[in-house]
């Protein structure tokens, strides 16, 4: 299991070399407010948001379009299903089937607010080290019990998938190879899963022995409030800045405009 | 069962922040009045991991197969820490797979994770029964109690989220869809989420008597 997430944060760009708390601010807001659009008009404006700052974040497009790829089969069976069910205004009938205005529109308002705020998060993802996103997140004030199981959580992620597959190739080489279900073979799934859980246990005691080896939770109070790292830099607040006021006036377009509007 | 970036309206991704704000909340002070909180933390993040990488088993049910969601017995094994255990999970598929989403994080970690501690506070049922009446229950009666308990958290859990995330994508999803078509749709996923809420709970009680055999301590 190759995670990958973080596989293009060595490029250099405008935007990987917007520090990542303020990154944070920024593009969480415009998430948000992406999140917020419920009117049609709207969508070509975030369209071309989404599009400048992946092209300024300079990440391949083949690495957003391999991403596209999980999530792609629920989306699609809603957006398919939509048009045939939601709404009154039959633009197409063919037997008993008619296509609907109004579910196509929301098909189409669905799929355009998922793929733009899908491609933001992987540019807040993608265009910096993984540790330094949880740095981030932490200076903006995460509880730190949550932000040290984050941390761990994604050290082991790997390792524990390599573990898996490593029990799941020898049990296929010892002929397990389940067709269909029955009694004896989810037995067998379980007694993986409980290898994997209680090995992880064993693994985590280890961790925590090595972790208080090394002072783990007698330094909390003395670490700086605020790391060097995120000093403010003039530049760095100004993107923040505009992109809120960005997400701020998408917010403000939404609530305004006239409902007859679409 | 994850709700994706931009399915539902902002208002209920933002009530599902708030809730999950809360319960993150008091999880997090139910955790801190343990004598040792931190001791805690390095095993709920490897266990974490393992339930991730545990929810990546395909299980075969031909002509497809399932994956497993584990929720209820997540809330057995990792008491409060279950809460921001699915919440980092559920950040970490968001955030890898693209599954869910940021914006949806916090509806999707209400969907998952208030029933895994649910699941929690029945599953613990075991001790004061046990601890109460001892000398009522023999060896094969607490075996047997132990396991429904399982079964219970198990596809409890499943099919409480499966209720939640129907209802919410439902009738979020479009204001144009009628009454009768939502509860139509509501009802027949909820007959396939129940087949597999059985099938959850059944390796649910395999799971907890492969541990409760080789290492008890972690059911503790």
């Amino acid at each position: 299991m190759k995670l990958f997430l973080d596989r293009y944060a060595h490029l250099d760009s405008p935007i990987h070399r917007w520090e990542q708390s303020y990154k944070l601010v920024g593009l969480l807001g415009l998430i948000f407010a992406f999140a917020f659009i419920q009117k049609l008009v709207l969508l070509p404006i975030i369209i071309v948001i989404t599009s400048i700052i992946f092209i300024l974040s300079g990440l391949p497009l083949s690495f957003l379009l391999s991403r596209l790829r999980y999530p792609g089969l629920f989306i699609l069976a809603v957006v398919i299903f939509l048009p045939f069910v939601a709404g009154n205004t039959v633009i197409l009938s063919w037997s008993w089937l008619s296509l609907k205005q109004e579910g196509l529109l929301t098909s189409l308002l669905i799929s355009v607010r998922f793929f733009c705020i899908l491609t933001v998060s992987l540019v807040l993802f993608g265009t910096a080290p993984f540790l330094n996103t949880m740095k981030a997140i932490r200076t903006l004030g995460l509880p730190e019990t949550i932000v040290d199981m984050t941390i761990l959580t994604y050290r082991y992620l790997e390792e524990l998938g390599e573990m898996l597959f490593t029990m799941q190739r020898a049990m296929k080489l010892r002929g397990f190879q389940p067709k269909n279900i029955n009694r004896r073979n989810l037995k067998i799934f379980a007694q993986l899963a409980g290898s994997l859980l209680i090995r992880s246990y064993e693994k985590s005691q280890r961790v925590y022995q090595a972790m208080i080896l090394r002072g783990y939770g007698y330094n909390l109070d003395r670490l700086p409030k605020k790391s060097k790292q995120f000093k403010a830099k003039k530049q760095n607040l100004l993107a923040t800045t505009v992109i809120l006021i960005i997400a701020l006036s998408l917010i403000v377009a939404e609530v305004l405009l006239p409902e007859n509007i679409l | 069962m994850h709700i994706p970036d931009g399915f539902v309206p902002p208002s209920v991704s933002i009530a599902g922040y708030a809730i999950t704000g809360g319960v993150t909340w008091y999880s997090l002070r139910q955790i801190s009045r343990e004598r040792n909180p931190q001791e805690k933390i390095p095993k709920a993040s490897l266990l974490t991991a393992a339930f991730f990488v545990a929810s990546l088993i395909h299980i075969p049910i031909p002509p497809t197969s399932i994956h497993l969601v584990l929720n209820g017995i997540m809330g057995a094994i990792l008491g409060y820490y279950a809460f921001p255990a699915i919440a980092i999970g559920l950040f970490f598929q968001a955030a890898l797979f693209q599954h869910g989403g940021l914006s949806t994080l916090g509806i999707n970690a209400v969907v998952m994770g208030i029933p895994a501690l649910l699941a929690y506070h029945l599953f613990q049922l075991r001790d004061p029964a046990l601890r109460v009446l001892p000398h009522r229950f023999s060896t094969q009666q607490q075996k047997r109690w132990t396991k429904i308990l399982a079964f219970g958290a198990g596809a409890g859990a499943l099919g409480l989220s499966a209720i939640i995330f129907t209802v919410v994508i439902i009738t979020n999803l479009s204001p144009d869809i009628d009454a009768q078509t939502e509860r139509n749709a509501i009802y027949l996923s909820l007959i396939g989420y129940g087949i597999q809420a059985v099938l959850e709970g059944i390796f649910t009680v395999m799971l907890i008597s492969f541990i409760e055999k080789v290492k008890p301590e972690l059911l503790k």
